[in-house]
Order: C-alpha cells, then sequence, then structure tokens
C-alpha cells in the first residue's frame, strides 16, 4: 500500500471505522442527556398523574389531619413562609454585608482568609450538620422551642447565608473599577462608593443568588427534621414560636402515611411545592435578563 | 411587655435624634465647604448615639431580670410553702411564669397559683426600672451626640467607621457558624466517647444502639457498618449512575450542541439539582422501588425487600449529574484552546481529540468534581431516609437494605428524646465523622481545582 493512497479500500474502511465510532460517541453524549432529562420527565409526570386530582380548595386551604380526605396543606404553607421570612430576614443583610466586606474593604491578612475558608466550606457542609447545630445551639442550650417557625429560620438562614455571601461577592466582583474610580473622582469616599454605586448595580445578582439559596431552603427537609419539626400540626401557625409543620416537612409525614389516600396528598404537596420553586426560580432568571448588564 | 414597648421608643427616640441633628447640622451651613460631613451624616451620628448605648443597656437588663425576679419571688414570704424538691420547684415556678403571663394557662400544681401574684408584680416593677434605665440611657447618649455637632465635626468618619464595626461582624458570623457547629459536634460527641470508646466505634462492625441488652456497651456502637453503607451507596452506586452520564452530558453540550440546544438543554437539565430532596426520596420509595424490588425477584432473589441501597442509589445519582456536569463543564472549559486545536489540525476526528487530548488534559478538574459530589452524595438524608432502609449490614448485595451515617441520625434524634443517653449522643459522634469527611474531600477537591487552573494559565 502507497503511503499517501487514500482511495485504497483499507483506508477507505478505516476512515469509515472512525466516522462511525466519532457518530456513536456524539450519540452517547446525547443519550446521556436525554436520559437524564427523561428521568426528570418520569418524575414530574408520575407526581402529576398522582397527585393533579386531589389539587382542589379545600386541598390548599386545610391544614394536616388524620383523614386523608380533609387534609391540606395551608397549615404546613403558612409554616413554610414564616420560616422563610425569618430566613430571609437574617440571611439576606449578613449575606450582603459580609460579601460587601470581604469584596470591598477586607485587608488581605491571613485571619481574612480564614472567613473565606470558613464561608466556602459552609456552603459545601451537609445541610444535617446545621440541623445538628441548631438543635445543639438553639433548642439545647437557649431553650428556644422546639418546632417553631424560628428555630427553622434560624438554622435555614444560618445554611443560606454563605450562599448569598458567594453570590453576593461574584456580583460585586463584576461591577467594574472605573465605576468606583469615578465616584473616587467626584470625592466620594470609599463608604459611600460602596453603597451608592456598586450595590444598586450589584443587586440584581445578589437578589438572583438570594433566590436560588431561599428556594434551597424551601425545599429543605433534612435539619427540621433534626429540630423536631415534625410534629403533628393540625392548625396553622399564629406565631414564629408555636409550633409548626413546613411544606417539605409535611410530604415527608405523608409518604410515610399507610392510608392509600395519603399517596395523592403527597404529590399534590409536592406539585405545590414545584410550583413555589419553579416560581422562584422564574423570577430569579426574569430578574438576571431584565436587569443584568453585560459590562 | 413593658420591655418589648420600650424598644419601640427607643427607635422612636432614633429617629427624632435624626431628624433634630440634620435639621440643626443644616442651620450651620453657611456656604460650599464651610462644613466636614453632610447634615445627615450628622443625624445618622446622632441616631447611632441614641440607639448603640440604648440598645446595649437593653440586652444587658434582659439577661439579668429573669434573675432579679426570681430572687425577688423567693423572697416573698408565700415561697416558703412552696415544694422543696428541685425538679417540682422547677415544675411549679416554670407553670407559675405561664399562668403569669396567660391566665387561661393549665397548671397541674396548686402551688403555682400562689406565686402568680409576686411574679406579676416583680415582673412589672423590673420591667419599670429596666425601661426608665433604657430610656435614660437613649436620651443621655444623643444628649452627648447632640452636642458634637459642629461645623467642622466629622460625622461622616464616624459613621463610617460604625459601618465598617457593622460589615466586619456581618463576616464574622460565618467563622462564629464554623466555631460552633465543630464546638457543638465536639462537645456532644465527648459525652458519648466517654460511654463508648471511640476505637470501638470506629472499628467495630455491630450496630445495635436500640438494645440495651449485652454486658458491654461498646458492643453495640460499632459504626463500620453505617460507613460501608454511606459509602457504597453515596460514592459507589451513586456514582456508578452520575459520573458517566454527567460526563457525557458535559461533553455533548460543551462540545457538539449548538448554542441553541444547549441554551434549552442545560437549564432543563439544571433543574434536576433544584429539585427538592424530599420530592426525590418519594419518588425512590414510591416508584423506584417497587421496580427494582420486582427485578430482583424477577432474576430470582429470595424475598426481595421494598427498600433497597440499589433505589437510594440510583435516584442519588440522578440528583448528581448536574452536579456533575456542571464540575466537568468547567474543567473542560479550562483546557487551553491550542490543544484540541493541535490533534484536530493532526487529523484526529473530534471523539477522538476529546477522549485522547480533553479528557486527559481536564482529568484533575473532574476527578475534583467527583470528589464533590461525593461529599454531596454522602451527606445526602431524605432519599435514604425514604428508601434506604434501616438494617445496618455489611454486604455488597445491591438489592438488600442498608444503611447510612446520615439515616441514623435522623433515627437516634427522632422518636423519644432523652437527651443524655449514648444512644442520642451518637448522632452527634456520627455527624462529627461526616462533617469531618466532608471537609476534608472539599479542601482537598478546591486545592486540585486551583492547582490545575494554575497549571494551564
Amino acid at each position: 500500500m502507497s503511503k499517501s493512497d487514500w482511495n485504497s479500500p483499507e483506508a477507505l474502511r478505516r476512515i469509515a471505522r472512525r466516522n462511525a465510532s466519532e457518530r456513536r460517541f456524539k450519540m452517547i453524549g446525547l443519550g446521556a442527556i436525554v436520559l437524564s432529562l427523561s428521568f426528570l420527565a418520569l418524575l414530574l409526570v408520575i407526581m402529576l398523574k398522582n397527585g393533579v386530582t386531589g389539587l382542589d380548595w379545600s386541598f390548599l386551604s386545610g391544614s394536616d389531619s388524620t383523614d386523608a380526605t380533609v387534609a391540606g396543606v395551608w397549615g404546613a404553607t403558612k409554616g413554610s413562609l414564616l420560616t422563610m421570612a425569618v430566613t430571609l430576614l437574617l440571611s439576606f443583610p449578613m449575606g450582603v454585608l459580609a460579601a460587601i466586606y470581604l469584596e470591598e474593604f477586607a485587608p488581605r491578612k491571613r485571619w481574612i482568609e480564614w472567613i473565606e475558608v470558613s464561608i466556602n466550606n459552609l456552603a459545601a457542609v451537609p445541610s444535617i450538620i446545621f440541623g445538628l447545630l441548631g438543635l445543639a445551639v438553639f433548642i439545647n442550650t437557649m431553650g428556644m422551642p422546639r418546632s417553631s417557625p424560628l428555630v427553622g429560620g434560624l438554622t435555614l438562614a444560618l445554611m443560606t447565608m454563605p450562599v448569598i455571601v458567594i453570590s453576593g461577592r461574584n456580583a460585586i466582583k463584576a461591577v467594574p473599577p472605573s465605576i468606583r474610580e469615578a465616584a473616587y473622582g467626584i470625592g466620594a469616599s470609599k463608604v459611600q462608593t460602596t453603597f451608592h454605586h456598586v450595590l444598586p448595580l450589584a443587586l440584581p445578582g445578589i437578589l438572583t443568588g438570594t433566590i436560588i439559596g431561599m428556594a434551597r431552603a424551601l425545599g429543605e427537609t433534612a435539619p427540621l427534621l433534626m429540630i423536631g419539626m415534625r410534629a403533628f400540626v393540625a392548625t396553622p401557625p399564629d406565631g414564629l414560636t408555636s409550633p409548626s409543620s413546613v411544606l417539605p416537612m409535611q410530604i415527608f409525614l405523608w409518604s410515610d402515611e399507610i392510608d392509600k389516600g395519603f399517596v395523592q396528598n403527597t404529590s399534590a404537596a409536592i406539585i405545590v411545592l414545584l410550583v413555589f420553586l419553579l416560581a422562584m426560580n422564574g423570577i430569579a432568571i426574569y430578574l438576571r435578563n431584565k436587569f443584568e448588564v453585560r459590562w | 411587655m413593658i420591655l418589648t414597648g420600650v424598644l419601640l421608643a427607643v427607635f422612636g427616640l432614633g429617629l427624632v435624634g435624626w431628624f433634630a441633628a440634620r435639621g440643626r447640622a443644616r442651620l450651620l451651613y453657611t456656604g460650599r465647604g464651610s462644613m466636614h460631613s453632610m447634615p445627615a451624616y450628622h443625624g445618622w451620628h446622632m441616631a447611632l448615639w441614641i440607639l448603640v448605648p440604648a440598645l446595649i443597656a437593653w440586652g444587658v437588663w434582659s439577661a439579668i431580670m429573669p434573675g432579679l425576679i426570681e430572687s425577688t419571688v423567693f423572697a416573698n414570704p408565700v415561697a416558703a410553702s412552696l415544694p422543696t424538691d428541685p425538679m417540682t420547684l422547677g415544675a411549679v415556678v416554670a407553670e407559675a411564669h405561664n399562668l403569669a403571663s396567660d391566665p387561661s394557662a393549665v397548671a397541674f400544681h396548686a402551688e403555682s397559683q400562689v406565686l402568680v401574684e409576686p411574679i406579676r408584680a416583680a415582673q412589672f416593677r423590673f420591667g419599670l426600672i429596666g425601661a426608665l434605665l433604657v430610656v435614660v440611657v437613649a436620651v443621655a447618649g444623643g444628649g452627648y451626640g447632640f452636642t458634637r455637632i459642629r461645623a467642622d465635626f466629622r460625622a461622616r468618619t464616624q459613621v463610617e467607621r460604625a459601618v465598617m464595626a457593622l460589615l466586619l461582624a456581618a463576616s464574622l458570623m460565618a467563622v462564629l457558624t464554623t466555631f460552633g457547629i465543630v464546638g457543638s459536634l465536639v462537645f456532644e460527641a465527648g459525652l458519648f466517647f466517654k460511654d463508648v470508646s471511640p476505637i470501638a466505634f470506629l472499628t467495630g462492625t455491630h450496630w445495635s444502639p436500640a438494645s440495651t441488652m449485652g454486658a458491654n456497651i461498646n458492643d453495640n456502637f460499632g459504626a463500620v457498618p453505617l460507613f460501608w453503607g454511606t459509602i457504597y451507596i453515596g460514592a459507589i452506586i451513586a456514582m456508578i449512575v452520575a459520573i458517566p452520564l454527567g460526563l457525557m452530558s458535559a461533553i455533548y453540550l460543551t462540545q457538539y450542541a449548538t448554542s441553541n440546544v444547549r441554551k434549552w438543554l442545560k437549564p432543563m437539565l439544571e433543574i434536576l439539582a433544584g429539585i427538592p430532596t424530599v420530592v426525590y426520596g418519594y419518588f425512590a420509595a414510591l416508584t423506584v422501588a417497587p421496580m427494582i424490588r420486582d427485578f430482583a425477584a424477577s432474576i430470582g432473589m429470595q424475598n426481595p425487600s421494598t427498600e433497597s441501597a440499589l433505589a437510594a442509589g440510583l435516584v442519588m445519582g440522578v440528583m448528581i449529574i448536574p452536579f456533575v456536569s456542571s464540575m466537568a463543564d468547567d474543567a473542560l472549559a479550562a483546557v487551553p484552546r491550542a490543544m484540541s486545536d493541535g490533534s484536530l489540525a493532526l487529523g484526529s476526528t473530534k471523539s477522538e481529540t476529546i477522549k485522547k487530548v480533553l479528557l486527559p488534559a481536564a482529568l484533575p478538574g473532574i476527578v475534583a468534581g467527583v470528589m464533590l459530589a461525593i461529599s454531596r452524595a454522602i451527606g445526602e438524608t431524605m432519599i435514604v431516609v425514604m428508601a434506604a432502609g434501616a438494617a445496618a449490614r455489611l454486604s455488597a448485595n445491591p438489592f438488600e437494605t442498608m444503611t447510612t451515617v446520615t439515616y441514623q441520625i435522623v433515627q437516634m434524634l427522632t422518636g423519644d428524646q432523652e437527651f443524655n443517653s449514648p444512644k442520642t449522643l451518637s448522632a452527634f459522634a456520627l455527624g462529627l465523622v461526616l462533617f469531618v469527611v466532608t471537609l476534608i474531600l472539599n479542601i482537598v477537591a478546591l486545592r486540585v481545582v486551583k492547582r490545575f487552573r494554575e497549571a494551564y494559565e
């Protein structure tokens, strides 16, 4: 076989083989995605099939009950809203302030690195560990009421804060130095520059990160299990310290019931939870597209 | 009650102080450059002088007030009739406090009734004293702040210093949380290790904390089966699912998909990461586990159980796919373009370039991503709680039930609560192990990623 004879049958066969393996590889890649997404589709279809008939007004406005036909999600939804309110009120200001400090003011010193390392690690600590912290500190040491939205919100706030700090830092980093220099140029102090110019420009990015962090907190069950939010609560909570359940916990509790009617209830509650999460993520994407400036 | 009300008053005072100081500072303005700070900064300076000392005073008083009330009530002659047994005494006092704040509360001890009036009186008296103290401190602070308003007073510098202190305090919260986690885990685990030897805990192979039988408590707390279950489900089964699917998805999305296709597929893949774990757990228990049980029966297993390691691991793997995919995505993007261009120029096909050039070059980044994925999988709780089962056993059969560290933590801490039994405390020891392992995985992975980025810069 001459070296440059590309038309010899042997060379053609080899090229065909290589092209076939190229196509095969591409198909495997596409197949991986399709398989993952079909799993998602299967999950959604099964939940819809089981739950959509259970979604009516009495389900949305009722509270937990031992009778599957009268049980509803409003009690758990209200608990979730109260818990999320506590989480947001604590983690958002703290997260934003910490992000500002670390990005704009922190001296490059050893102990600042400690703060950064601990924030990055906290973001990766399993959520159940935060539940253990909440149980040991908030309930056993400080004596706060068990299974209340207050303790749940505090625990989730500690978990959400690192997420907000990290996304906040990225948003602040993305504001170009020219903005800061223009403010310094007309005599603004460093604090004025940060709060009047950098923060407003970084805010859409911070809000996007916050909503995503809150969505994660809303779906979280394990840490709340640790602080005792699994009690049977038949009335919606009327305050931050009264016993309450939250949506994911309600799903968990119903999933344990033997009565067949609760299969429908569980799936319907999952639909409600997913609608909330989808709405939050939708808002985050909308904010990002609408306000994000590409510098 | 009074103490809560006085907080509102203090904030009202702060607001008034803000306007008063700003108004006064405005009067000082005589033209460009006549003042160091803008009037609003004088307002903030004054408001801080009112709020900060008053809030400190409020905090201190709320901390010492319960003790003062207690001692006054016990000094009261009616307290002499109370039971001396400390347990009952505590219950009576707690009931009396409940009755004092809410007359309709239920009381099981008749003695608590007599304490209600003294408690109410003491609460009123000390509340009033505290409220007066807080107001006096606020007014004094405000007065001092007001006298400092001058044209050349550097109010802005002062306010900015306070802002900096606030920013620093917020960042220290993260360190405080870390210390809180480490401190509480180490403390509670220390109590556990007083009863059970750490070596028996880490190397023993028999886990049955519920049984109080057996002469040696050490024999019941061998955690190796839990570690094995955790590794088998989270690091083996889940990764067998997640690594190929996640890696191939990332390769397809970054190397083959057109930008339009990517724009749609990538967010859809990320939805998988956004679904709450309790939903996955329910899906695993409702759909996947029965399917696996039927499959196990069809290949000849005797009495396969509904809960199985395979069901939990499989669903967990699916949950991790987007995570592995985005980590692989980053690792592939960090490989310099020149490397794949060189390979393509030599005549290799795209898939050959990916397999022989891109993947080896991106390997450290991908390995680090897998480590992070494992650390996430072994800390995952709800899926294993709902689908993996409770039996601690050392087995390599994926159709058997298996338990994990997180499952046992949940198991130990929900149910009857007697807080200081070794059974409950073992949850904290398990939590400590979990925390240390995930921490090591994360630190090593982040270091590898950093090294790997630097290598191509």
